[in-house]
């Protein structure tokens, strides 16, 4: 192996400090720790085959993961419509859309998302689904025949409400750096290729739809591709709400049987996963051809 | 002629406003209350936090527990179905407050503080708690060693056994946690001398890690009660509620559920503990 070959006597030794520090690390642990490893639970908790039903089905942490991945696609696609939207009021012309962007994303981007969410969940997430009549709304749907390809999208329609709610409070914070990674791009275009936009006759409109946007949304992928990482692993914030995703289940997964540690780590296992393959893909998008 | 027969009309219009304006009063009430909703809507919904043996998810993720026999039985009593909302107990009074669902049906101890936010019906449940201790901790302990300042206790943040950790021993210093599990895992590792739980989780534990924990004392220490919590000003659905855990009180269903989840393990095969 190449690889091999290439290492000289320092990186040895920095292998050796390396193996030694956690070495230590781990044997102080399993000296203090006292702690009944039970890791055999754990499989049947991601799927587990039912013995009166004859199929197998996706328990606990999977119906999680499930979650986390729609709640993460929702929420994406949802804050790079209100951050594109954003990124461009950021650049107008207007004095007060400038600053109303500006107020907005100053606001979202200042206060921790936990209490952002709490705000959003406690005083406007229930005036919103109570005014649209959610909760009958995915009921019936719930209870009509039909209720097999709502799921699949949605999940459990019975918690669809939470998981707009989740969506969207999701979506509200992200949505301010999305806005900002926007906005960079837009500035990030020459002003020569705005003006020779408007000098051909372009209004305002059609210089952003078809000179400016086409290269910054080109120009921001790589930031772009790295927030959406980032949205994923703050999902994980949407728990403290109630919301059934990943590390929700977990919380209910230990409460339920203290299989504290394997739950925790292997949920960490499941978002490091999700979070690392995603970040290949996107490099291997990003390098140049 | 026509301004007298107006005024005359405009006067018995008024009249009868007036005289209505109580009887409207009391079914605007009537109107209002979650049972209502409820009948209307067909279906009740309850809130809960997951805390063995009260709710808890089986092998197959399912909910199950005292809790679950509990509302269903009082779904069924309602002719209506029952949709149990499974939600964090850091949040769960301010959820019910906004409306996320009708009723917390989750062991939830009466506290005064509670009360002024939430009313509360008669208790369903006198869960009695117990000590988990550290063996070694606390060997020789007798009950008054533990009100020491020396002492510590791990507990879940706001539920019963902490309510009585603090009644009981109120100069041991107290460690608040946001669930079970972690509590347990303080006294294992020796952070804490003990936690207190309702039975059957210390016994549970104890055989577990058996060189490590014990239940030192054979008496339970009886709470409070615990009680379905409900928004305010809604008398009727406090009628309701209480009446229902009346009749399964005095029929003996609740007793016979409550032994059931609490005396017994008949329930540990369901669930991987």
């Amino acid at each position: 192996m190449p690889f091999i070959k290439r290492l000289r006597w320092p990186d040895y030794v920095i292998a050796a400090v390396l193996a030694a520090f956690f070495g230590t690390i781990i044997f102080t642990i399993e000296g203090k720790l006292n702690y009944d490893w039970r890791w055999h639970l754990v499989p049947d908790y991601i799927l587990r085959y039912r013995e009166d039903r004859q199929e197998w089905f996706a328990n606990l942490l999977l119906q999680g993961l499930i979650a986390t991945v729609r709640i993460s696609l929702y929420a994406s696609v949802l804050a790079l419509i209100l951050g594109t939207i954003l990124g461009i009021a950021r650049t107008a012309e207007n004095l007060t859309v400038r600053m109303l962007a500006r107020t907005y994303l100053e606001l979202l981007r200042n206060i921790p998302p936990v209490v952002i969410v709490f705000i959003f969940f406690f005083f406007l997430s229930q005036q919103l689904i109570d005014a649209l009549n959610l909760n009958r709304w995915s009921r019936d749907i719930a209870r009509s025949e039909n209720a097999a390809v709502w799921e699949f999208f949605f999940g459990d329609m019975r918690r669809f409400p939470s998981l707009v709610s989740g969506v969207i409070v999701l979506a509200l914070f992200e949505s301010a750096f999305v806005g900002e990674i926007v906005r960079a791009g837009i500035q990030s275009i020459p002003k020569g290729q705005r003006e020779a936009a408007r000098s051909i006759g372009m209004g305002r409109f059609q210089e952003m739809r078809y000179i400016v946007l086409p290269q910054a949304m080109k120009k921001v992928v790589p930031p772009m591709a790295n927030q959406f990482i980032t949205l994923i692993k703050d999902s994980s914030i949407i728990s403290l709400i109630s919301v059934q995703e990943l590390t929700y289940k977990t919380v209910e997964l230990v409460a339920s049987t203290r299989l504290i540690f394997e739950a925790w780590i292997t949920t960490a296992a499941f978002y490091f996963v999700i979070c690392f393959s995603l970040s290949m893909l996107f490099r291997r998008f990003e390098a140049p051809r | 002629m026509f301004t007298r027969r107006t005024i005359g009309l405009a006067f018995a219009a008024l009249a009868a406003t007036t005289l209505a304006a109580p009887a409207q009063t009391t079914q605007a009430l009537t109107q209002e209350s979650v049972i209502e909703k409820i009948k209307e809507e067909g279906v009740i919904r309850i809130g809960l936090s997951l805390f063995t043996p009260w709710s808890m998810r089986d092998i197959n993720g399912e909910l199950i527990g005292f809790e679950l026999d509990v509302g269903r039985a009082l779904a069924e009593d309602m002719g209506v179905d029952v949709e149990f909302v499974p939600t964090a107990w850091d949040g769960i009074i301010p959820a019910l407050v906004s409306g996320n669902f009708d009723v917390i049906i989750s062991g939830m101890s009466i506290t005064p503080a509670r009360n002024l936010t939430v009313n509360f019906t008669e208790p369903y449940a006198f869960s009695g708690v117990t000590i988990l201790a550290n063996t070694a901790m606390t060997e020789g302990f007798t009950l008054e060693d533990y009100n020491s300042p020396d002492v510590t206790f791990a507990a879940r943040r706001g539920a019963t056994p902490a309510n009585v950790i603090a009644t009981l021993f109120p100069e041991a210093t107290l460690l608040l946690f946001d669930e079970d599990g972690a509590s347990t895992q303080e006294v294992l590792n020796g952070n804490a001398h003990a936690t207190m739980a309702s039975d059957p989780t210390p016994s549970t534990e104890a055989r577990r890690y058996p060189d490590t924990l014990s239940v030192p004392f054979d008496q339970t220490f009886l709470a409070t009660g615990e009680s379905f919590a409900l928004r305010k000003g809604d008398p009727d659905a406090l009628n309701f509620f209480n009446n229902w855990i009346g009749i399964k009180t005095r029929s003996g269903w609740l007793q016979a559920r409550n032994d059931y989840w609490f005396k017994g393990d008949a329930w540990a095969d369901q669930v991987s503990q």
